[in-house]
């Protein structure tokens, strides 16, 4: 497996500094405060959701964990995160909200294809619009695999393969499909003044994951509430949309 | 019973008289094991793997041309159904063909088999398609034997949301929610239809003792034609978008 950085790893390092400066850094230490562990742009609760494992004593990698507000999360019940992301832009906000909260864990620069911590390691993989949408699957959960512990569990959310197949170059989601289904894996968003995504169909999820030695345990096509209101920073897919159709999905698997 | 059981009996007695009664012996002498209305070979799926010496059971065989291709590979299938002239024909097939196995009059829901006697439950636009899969999947797992397997073809979850409900040509806006889908009535057909979206079907074969071993999303090959009775997506639809799905999973 090659390590040279990936062209998106760069693209989106420079996206994602930009998207600190304007929102992120600003939001962090409001973001690791919340009481509650939620999930997506809609920000369901986990209480509804039950993507995750019991967390108290986990060892987790979190995998493209920009501020690391989920990790903080995951600290405060009992387990062990280690936060990677390559962005130091968003490392540096992560490690300013570990001064301020006095809630520490390591914070590692690194991307999702190629994650310089040891191999099984870990009992949890999280990424919630990390990993799973910014580095290239066919990487990045070979290295999911290759941190975890045998019964370790990568628990990930992403885009769903519908609100993909419905998102044009610009502008927010159509109740249409705008590109086909077969072939789907790199999103060029650069148009739009964004990053290069990923994303696959469900078909090749399920073939990829069990590839790599992962047992697949959920689907979870998440409903946000009827009064949902998306995050202001990310209102490409509205609530009217993404109450009728799964816009982000939780693929939860066990590593055998 | 599920109320459902009547409605699709109708529609599939109607639907023999029609075409499938008819289409039975061209079915039936078939030499290639084929998947859907685009007729993809077996050959380039690969869901079945070897079934010599293995006991099927076919859920919603209608005139169970599948089974008879089964038993030409050295399977001994069963085949179920719950519309009595489609079983009137598979029986005139066996009598023309000499290729002989059990037919048994019942839906996918309740299926008057004993459990644990099966390696292989299967069904092609049958049960997956025409039986509560809360009721189906349950009586699959029941009839496998551990280890034994569940492969079942059924309209893709895109192509589900996006047919129209008129008789049209579909395109790809999205016709339907998917949050809830289960239940499908067309106001144009007496038969009701089952769909689950991906996440429900892992979880209700999960919930029911399966491991998830595949999701094959088909893609016609270029020189496939449109259906020629069957309401679906062209052709041209579905090399850009899976019209038909097929999942594997295994008994734990």
């Amino acid at each position: 497996m090659s390590s040279a950085e990936p062209e998106s790893v760069a693209v989106n390092r420079e996206v994602w500094t930009r998207s600190n400066e304007k929102w992120g850094d600003a939001a962090a230490l409001a973001a690791w405060q919340e009481a509650e562990i939620t999930w997506g742009n809609f920000r369901v609760p986990e209480s509804r959701v039950r993507a995750l494992p019991e967390l108290d004593g986990l060892d987790v990698v979190e995998l493209g964990c920009g501020v690391a507000y989920f990790s903080a999360w995951l600290a405060r019940r009992g387990a062990r995160p280690t936060g990677v992301d390559p962005t130091p832009a968003q490392l540096e906000s992560a490690r300013r909200c570990q001064r301020e909260t006095g809630i520490e864990f390591p914070l590692v620069e690194g991307y999702g294809e190629h994650v310089p911590l040891p191999d099984a390691s870990f009992d949890l993989v999280l990424s919630e619009y990390g990993a799973s949408i910014w580095a290239d699957p066919y990487r990045w959960v070979p290295e999911a695999a290759r941190l975890l512990r045998p019964g370790g569990q990568v628990v990930f959310l992403c885009n769903s393969t519908l609100s993909l197949l419905c998102m044009p170059e610009t502008g927010p989601v159509k109740d249409h499909f705008v590109r086909p289904q077969f072939g789907m894996h790199r999103f060029d968003w650069r148009s739009d003044a964004d990053g290069i995504a990923f994303g696959l169909s469900h078909g090749e999820w399920i073939r990829l994951l069990r590839e790599h030695g992962f047992e697949i345990l959920k689907l979870i096509e998440v409903e946000p509430p009827a009064d949902a209101v998306a995050v202001e920073a990310y209102d490409y897919v509205p609530a009217a949309w993404a109450t009728r159709w799964p816009s982000e999905e939780i693929w939860t698997a066990r590593k055998r | 019973m599920t109320d459902s059981v009547a409605a699709n009996v109708e529609q599939w007695t109607q639907t023999n008289a029609e075409f499938t009664d008819a289409a039975a012996e061209r079915a039936w002498s078939r030499s290639e094991i084929t998947w859907g209305v685009f007729k993809i070979p077996e050959s380039v799926v690969g869901a079945l793997g070897d079934v010599n010496g293995l006991d099927v059971v076919e859920l919603g065989c209608g005139t169970a041309f599948f089974s008879s291709w089964l038993v030409r590979r050295g399977a001994r299938p069963v085949a179920v159904d719950p519309t009595p002239a489609q079983l009137a024909t598979a029986r005139r097939m066996q009598e023309e063909s000499g290729i002989v196995f059990p037919l048994v009059e019942a839906p996918g829901e309740a299926v008057p088999l004993p459990a644990a006697s099966f390696d292989l439950a299967l069904s092609d636009y049958g049960a997956s398609l025409w039986a509560d899969p809360y009721a189906w999947i349950p009586e699959a797992a029941r009839l496998l034997r551990p280890g034994g397997r569940l492969v079942f073809l059924t309209n893709s979850q895109l192509a589900h949301l996006t047919l129209p409900e008129e008789d049209v040509t579909p395109g790809s806006t999205l016709q339907r929610e998917l949050f809830g889908m289960w239940r499908t009535k067309w106001p144009t057909y007496p038969g009701i239809e089952y769909h689950l979206s991906h996440g429900e079907w892992i979880r209700v074969l999960r919930e029911h003792g399966f491991t998830i071993e595949a999701l094959h999303e088909l893609r016609p090959g270029e020189d496939a034609v449109d259906p020629t009775y069957y309401y679906a997506h062209p052709v041209e639809w579905a090399r850009r978008w899976p019209a038909e799905e097929l999942w594997e999973a295994r008994l734990r």
